[in-house]
C-alpha cells in the first residue's frame, strides 16, 4: 500500500506533530513578532505619496505623454539633487487638446528643493518657467481615514469576539484573534522590512488579509471543536492531542484552500512584479500573498498550538489530560518503545512514552484499518504524544 | 429542498441580474457592449478633477492650514456620499482642493464645494422687492394690484394639512416687480402695521445700533454714506417699517442706495437692507457667500422676489444630528432632520415661539403678507444665502422635523448630505472642472486580469487533478461566482456608483479562491463520511449538513467585518468594505443554490463513485484493501 506523506496527507493522516511542538511554533512566532515590531521601530513605513502629502509639478503639453512627464521630472530631481526618485507617483495627463497639461507628484520637497527641480524642468524641456507650475499637495488618504479604519478593526474585533464566544468558547476566540494580531503584525513586518511603499491599494490588500485569516482560523477550530467534543468523556486522548489530530484532518483542507487562494494572487504577484516592474499590482500582490500564505500558515501553526495551551490551563482538561496520560503510562509501557529515540525532541517525550496505536486516528470506527495504524505508528506517534505531561506529572 | 428547485432559483437570480444589467436603470442610451461595462476607478481609467478655491477670510488671509484640512475632510465625505467611491481629495498649494472622482461626473461634482451654513430664522417681516417700482414709478402701477403679488412658496411640511400657498404664482408676478402681499403691512392704514411699528421694531432698532461693528464695517458704512448722500442715508436709518412706495415723492429719496454694489449693500446694516425700498433681491443675492451666515445677527434675504427679515438664528446646522431624504405622504421629496438633544430644545422652543407668538410680534404681519390666512408665524430654513422654504409653523415640533421644498430626490438626497456631515468652515468658489488620465491605466487592469486568469487556469488544473470530475463543479462554480460577481459590479456600478479599482480587483480575485475554498471544506468532509463506510447517498447529505455550519459560520465572521466596516469607516476603507460583503453574500448564494444541489444531483449517478472519474476514488479504493487484511 501506498503510504507516501501524499496520500497521508489524502487521507488526513499525516499525523505531523504540530500542536505537540507548540513551544517552538510560539518561539519563532515571538521571534517573528520582534523582529517586525523592532523594524517597525527602527525601519518604519515607507508612505506613499496619498498619506504623507507631497508636491505636484504641472508641465506643459508639449511633454508628449505620461511616461514622458514622469521621467522628465525623475530626471529633473535627480539632477536638482534631492529626494530618492522611488517617491515619484503616477503622472496624470489634466484636461483635453491644447489646454492639456501633465501633472506628476512627487514626495514632499521644501521650497527650495522644488525651485530647483523646477529650473532643471524649465531647462530639460526648454519651456518657460510659467508653464511648469509646483504646488503642495496634501495627503489624500487623511488621517481620519486611518483612524476610522482603525475604529473599525477595533468595533470588529469585539464584535467577532463574541461571536466566536458565543459559537465557539473564549479559549478559542483568544486563539483566533492572536493569530489573526500576529497575521497583521507580521505582514505589516514584511512591509516595513523590505520597504515596500504603502499605498491606499495595499492598505485595501491588507484588510482582505483580516477576512481571509480568520475564515481559515475558523474552519481549523469547527473541526478542533467536533473532535474534542466530549472529549472528557472518555480517556484516549488529551486536548492537545486531540487538536493535534484535527489540524492533521483538515491539513488537506488547508493546503487545498492555500493552493486555490494563493495561486491567483501568486499570478498577480508574478505578472505584477515580472511583467511591469513596479506598480501596484506588484505591492498588491506581496501584501496578498504574504498575508495570506501567513495565515494558512498561522490557523495550523499557531493558533491550534495557542488554543490547545490555552485549554491545557482549564482545571477540566488539566485533570482530563492527567487522568490519560496516568493511565497510559499504567498500561503501555510495551508500546512502540523504538519512537522514542524518533520522537524525543523535548525533554518529557523521555517519561511520557509515545502514544500509538489505541486511537484509531480520525473517525469513529475503531480499529479497522490496519493502514491507519500503520501510519499512526510509524510517522507520527510524535503527533499525539501528549505535550506538557511533565509538568503535571 | 429539491435540488432542482435549488438550481431554479439560482437560475432566476441570475436571469434577473443580467436583465437589470442589460436592460436594468441607467442603461438608456447605451450600447449592448457598453452594459456590459462596470464602472472603474480613477486608477483604471481616470476621470474628472474640479478644483475649489477657499475665499479669503475677511482679514485678506487664506484660510488656516487647519480648516482647510477640515474643508477637505467634509467635502470627501460629500463626495463619497455620492456614491462614487474611491474619489481622491487634496489640498493644493494653500488655498485650492481638488477633487477626483471616476469617470465623467460634473454635475455631481457641482455642489461639493457649497458651504452649507443651515440657520432656522424666524420671519420677521416680508416685503416685496419695490426697487423697480420706485426707481421706474410708471412701470409699479399693476403692482398694487394684489393679485399680480407673488406669493412666496411658503411650503408647509410640518402638518400633514400640508397645503401651503401656491408656489409658482410667483412667476406671475409681473413686472412691477410684484409688490407683496395685499392689505397688510405696507399700508399705514392696518391697524397691526401700525401697532408694530412702535414696541416692534424698537428692539430691533436699538440692536441694530449697539450691534458689534468692526472698525472695517465702519469705515465701509463711513463710504457709503458720502456716495449715497446724507439726507439719504438718514432717512434710511430711521426707517422702522417698510416705506408706502406708492407715494413716490417719499421714496424718491432712497433712490441712491440702488446704485449700490453688492458688497456695500452688506455692510449696511440688515434694517437698513430690509426697509430701504431701493435695494433689490439681485442686490442681496449678489452679495458674498457667507453674508448671512452669522448666527447672531438679523439678516435679511430674498425668496421669490421677496425681501425677508429673518430674526437672529437661534437653531443651527449642528444643531442637527443626521438629516435623510424622504418622501412624504404627498410623495413630494423632503429632507427629514433629527435634531441632537440640545438641539431639539432649541428647535421646540423656536417652533413654540414662532406657533404662539405675542399679539403683537411682527413676525405675524411677515407671515400674513407671505401667505394670506396664516395666524401663525413662519420660519425660514436658510442654506448659506438662500432661503429653502419658509413654512408656517403649524405646532409646536418636539420630534422629528421635516424640510419641504422644491426637491427631487437628488437634490433631497444632497441636502440631506450636507447637513449630515456639516457645513463648511471656509466658503468655496468653484474654479475649474477638467479630465484626468488614469494614474495606472488599462495596462496594469488588463495585467491584473490577465494574472488572475492565469491564476484560476492553475486553480482548475489543480482541482481537476486533485478531485478529477468533481474539479469541474469547482470549475463551474467559480465561473458562477465570477459571473454573478461582475453582473453585481455592473448594476451597483450604475445604480449606486459602486466603483471598481484595482485594489478592489484584487480583492475578488481573492474571493473567488475563498468560494473555491467552501468547496474544499464540503469535499474533505464527504470524504470523511465516504472514508467512514456510508454511501455516496447518505453521505452527501451528512458532510453538507456538517460543511454548511462551517462554512456559515466562516461566512458570518467575514459579513462582520464588512458590515462594521461599512459603518464605522470612512472613503476607500468604505468601498472594500462593500466589496468584501458582496463577494460572501454571492459566495453563500453559489454553495447553497449552485454547489450543493449539485452534489446532491451528483451522488445519485454511478460516476460519482467511480474512482476514476471523481476524487473520491482514493478514498473509496480503499476499503476493498482492508476488507482483505
Amino acid at each position: 500500500m501506498a503510504n507516501g506523506l501524499a496520500d497521508r496527507l489524502y487521507r488526513g493522516e499525516a499525523n505531523l506533530n504540530i500542536v505537540g511542538r507548540r513551544n517552538r511554533w510560539f518561539a519563532i512566532a515571538a521571534v517573528l513578532v520582534l523582529i517586525a515590531i523592532g523594524s517597525f521601530i527602527f525601519r518604519q513605513f515607507h508612505l506613499g505619496i496619498e498619506f504623507s502629502g507631497g508636491t505636484k509639478f504641472s508641465l506643459p503639453a508639449s511633454v508628449g505623454s505620461t511616461d514622458n512627464a514622469r521621467s522628465a521630472v525623475a530626471k529633473a530631481i535627480d539632477e536638482a539633487g534631492v529626494a530618492g526618485d522611488d517617491n515619484i507617483g503616477a503622472a496624470q495627463k489634466v484636461g483635453d487638446g491644447n489646454d492639456a497639461s501633465y501633472t506628476v507628484r512627487t514626495g514632499t520637497l521644501s521650497q527650495a528643493q522644488s525651485t530647483a527641480v523646477k529650473d532643471a524642468l524649465v531647462k530639460d524641456l526648454n519651456v518657460s518657467p510659467d508653464d511648469i507650475s509646483d504646488d503642495r499637495v496634501s495627503a489624500a488618504w487623511g488621517g481620519q481615514v486611518t483612524q476610522q479604519a482603525l475604529l473599525g478593526l477595533g468595533i470588529f474585533l469585539v464584535v467577532v469576539m463574541g461571536y466566536l464566544v458565543i459559537r465557539f468558547e473564549w479559549r478559542m476566540a483568544v486563539a483566533a484573534v492572536s493569530s489573526l494580531l500576529l497575521d497583521l503584525v507580521l505582514t505589516a513586518g514584511v512591509y516595513s522590512l523590505i520597504g515596500f511603499e504603502v499605498t491606499p491599494s495595499t492598505v485595501i490588500g491588507f484588510l482582505t488579509i483580516l477576512g481571509f485569516s480568520l475564515y481559515d482560523v475558523v474552519v481549523v477550530f469547527d473541526k478542533v471543536q467536533e473532535n474534542t467534543k466530549g472529549i472528557t468523556a472518555g480517556s484516549s486522548r488529551t486536548y492537545a492531542e486531540a487538536t493535534n489530530l484535527a489540524v492533521n484532518q483538515t491539513l488537506m483542507r488547508s493546503i487545498n484552500t492555500g493552493l486555490v487562494a494563493l495561486l491567483p494572487v501568486g499570478g498577480l504577484l508574478f505578472i505584477g512584479a515580472g511583467l511591469l516592474g513596479a506598480g501596484t499590482l506588484k505591492d498588491l500582490g506581496l501584501v496578498l500573498f504574504v498575508g495570506m500564505g501567513l495565515g494558512v500558515l498561522s490557523s495550523i501553526m499557531f493558533a491550534a498550538p495557542l488554543l490547545s495551551a490555552l485549554k491545557d490551563q482549564e482545571p477540566r482538561i488539566k485533570s482530563h489530560n492527567a487522568r490519560v496520560l496516568s493511565r497510559r503510562s499504567s498500561r503501555s509501557g510495551d508500546v512502540a518503545r523504538g519512537d522514542r529515540t524518533r520522537t524525543a525532541t523535548e525533554q518529557d517525550g523521555d517519561d511520557v512514552p509515545a502514544f500509538a496505536g489505541s486511537t484509531p486516528s480520525t473517525t469513529p470506527r475503531p480499529g479497522v484499518r490496519p493502514a491507519a495504524k500503520r501510519s499512526t505508528n510509524r510517522g507520527g506517534s510524535a503527533g499525539n504524544r501528549p505535550s506538557g505531561g511533565q509538568k503535571r506529572r | 429542498m429539491h435540488p432542482g428547485r435549488q438550481l431554479a432559483v439560482l437560475g432566476l437570480l441570475f436571469a434577473i441580474l443580467y436583465v437589470l444589467v442589460f436592460w436594468g436603470p441607467g442603461t438608456k442610451g447605451l450600447g449592448y457592449e457598453e452594459r456590459l461595462h462596470p464602472k472603474l476607478g480613477l486608477d483604471l481609467i481616470g476621470g474628472t478633477q474640479a478644483t475649489y478655491r477657499a475665499s479669503l477670510l475677511t482679514n485678506g488671509q487664506v484660510p488656516s492650514q487647519q480648516s482647510m484640512e477640515e474643508s477637505r475632510k467634509i467635502i470627501d465625505q460629500r463626495v463619497n456620499a455620492l456614491g462614487v467611491a474611491e474619489a481622491e481629495v487634496v489640498i493644493e498649494g494653500n488655498q485650492n482642493i481638488v477633487v477626483s472622482v471616476a469617470g465623467k461626473a460634473n454635475d455631481q461634482l457641482k455642489n461639493v464645494g457649497q458651504a452649507a451654513q443651515m440657520r432656522f430664522r424666524m420671519v420677521l417681516g416680508a416685503n416685496g422687492d419695490t426697487a423697480d417700482s420706485v426707481m421706474n414709478p410708471q412701470a409699479a402701477a399693476p403692482s398694487t394690484d394684489p393679485s399680480g403679488s407673488p406669493a412666496p412658496s411658503a411650503a408647509t411640511s410640518k402638518a400633514p394639512a400640508a397645503n401651503a400657498s401656491a408656489a409658482p404664482s410667483a412667476s406671475t408676478g409681473g413686472q412691477g416687480g410684484g409688490e407683496l402681499a395685499p392689505s397688510a403691512s405696507p399700508s399705514p392704514s392696518a391697524p397691526a402695521a401700525s401697532a408694530s411699528a412702535a414696541p416692534a421694531p424698537a428692539p430691533s432698532a436699538s440692536a441694530a445700533a449697539p450691534a458689534p461693528v468692526t472698525a472695517d464695517v465702519k469705515e465701509q458704512r463711513a463710504a457709503i454714506e458720502k456716495k449715497v448722500g446724507k439726507a439719504a442715508w438718514a432717512a434710511a436709518e430711521k426707517l422702522t417699517a417698510p416705506v408706502d412706495t406708492t407715494d413716490a415723492a417719499a421714496a424718491a429719496v432712497y433712490k441712491p442706495f440702488n446704485a449700490l454694489n453688492s458688497v456695500e449693500v452688506n455692510a449696511l446694516t440688515p434694517e437698513m437692507q430690509f426697509y430701504v425700498p431701493t435695494i433689490s433681491c439681485t442686490q442681496l443675492d449678489g452679495r458674498p457667500s457667507g453674508a448671512i451666515d452669522d448666527e447672531k445677527s438679523k439678516v435679511v434675504s430674498c425668496q421669490t422676489g421677496a425681501k425677508l427679515l429673518m430674526d437672529v438664528a437661534k437653531v443651527l446646522g449642528t444643531d442637527i444630528d443626521t438629516a435623510s431624504p424622504q418622501l412624504d405622504q404627498q410623495s413630494q421629496w423632503v429632507v427629514s432632520l433629527d435634531f441632537t438633544s440640545s438641539g431639539q430644545a432649541k428647535w421646540t422652543a423656536l417652533t413654540r415661539e414662532a406657533f404662539q407668538p405675542a399679539a403683537d410680534s411682527p413676525c405675524l404681519t411677515a407671515a400674513a403678507a407671505l401667505s394670506s390666512g396664516a395666524t401663525h408665524c413662519l420660519v425660514a430654513v436658510v442654506l448659506d444665502k438662500e432661503v429653502i422654504s419658509a413654512p408656517e409653523i403649524q405646532g409646536v415640533l418636539s420630534g422629528q422635523s421635516q424640510i419641504s421644498g422644491s426637491f427631487d430626490a437628488t437634490s433631497a438626497k444632497e441636502l440631506a448630505d450636507q447637513i449630515k456631515y456639516g457645513a463648511l468652515p471656509v466658503t468655496f468658489t468653484p474654479l475649474s472642472s477638467e479630465t484626468v488620465s488614469a494614474t495606472l491605466g488599462i495596462a496594469q487592469l488588463e495585467a491584473g486580469l490577465l494574472a488572475a486568469a492565469i491564476g484560476l487556469g492553475l486553480v482548475a488544473i489543480y482541482s481537476f487533478f486533485y478531485y478529477r470530475l468533481l474539479g469541474s463543479v469547482i470549475f463551474l462554480s467559480l465561473l458562477l461566482s465570477g459571473l454573478l460577481t461582475f453582473g453585481a459590479l455592473v448594476v451597483l456600478g450604475r445604480t449606486t456608483g459602486f466603483t471598481l479599482t484595482l485594489a478592489g480587483i484584487a480583492g475578488f480575485i481573492v474571493s473567488l479562491g475563498v468560494a473555491a475554498d467552501s468547496f474544499v471544506i464540503y469535499f474533505e468532509r464527504l470524504k470523511d463520511e465516504i472514508h467512514e463506510g456510508r454511501s455516496a447517498r447518505s453521505a452527501v447529505p451528512r458532510a453538507w449538513a456538517r460543511a454548511r455550519r462551517t462554512i456559515i459560520s466562516a461566512n458570518t465572521i467575514t459579513i462582520m467585518c464588512a458590515v462594521v466596516l461599512y459603518i464605522v469607516s470612512i472613503g476607500a476603507v468604505k468601498g472594500f468594505a462593500f466589496a468584501l460583503g458582496l463577494s460572501t453574500v454571492l459566495d453563500l448564494v453559489v454553495v447553497f443554490l449552485f454547489r450543493h444541489p449539485i452534489m446532491t444531483m451528483f451522488a445519485n449517478t454511478k460516476a460519482f463513485m467511480s474512482p476514476r472519474v471523481s476524487g473520491l476514488g482514493r478514498a473509496l479504493k480503499r476499503q476493498p484493501t482492508e476488507k482483505e487484511a
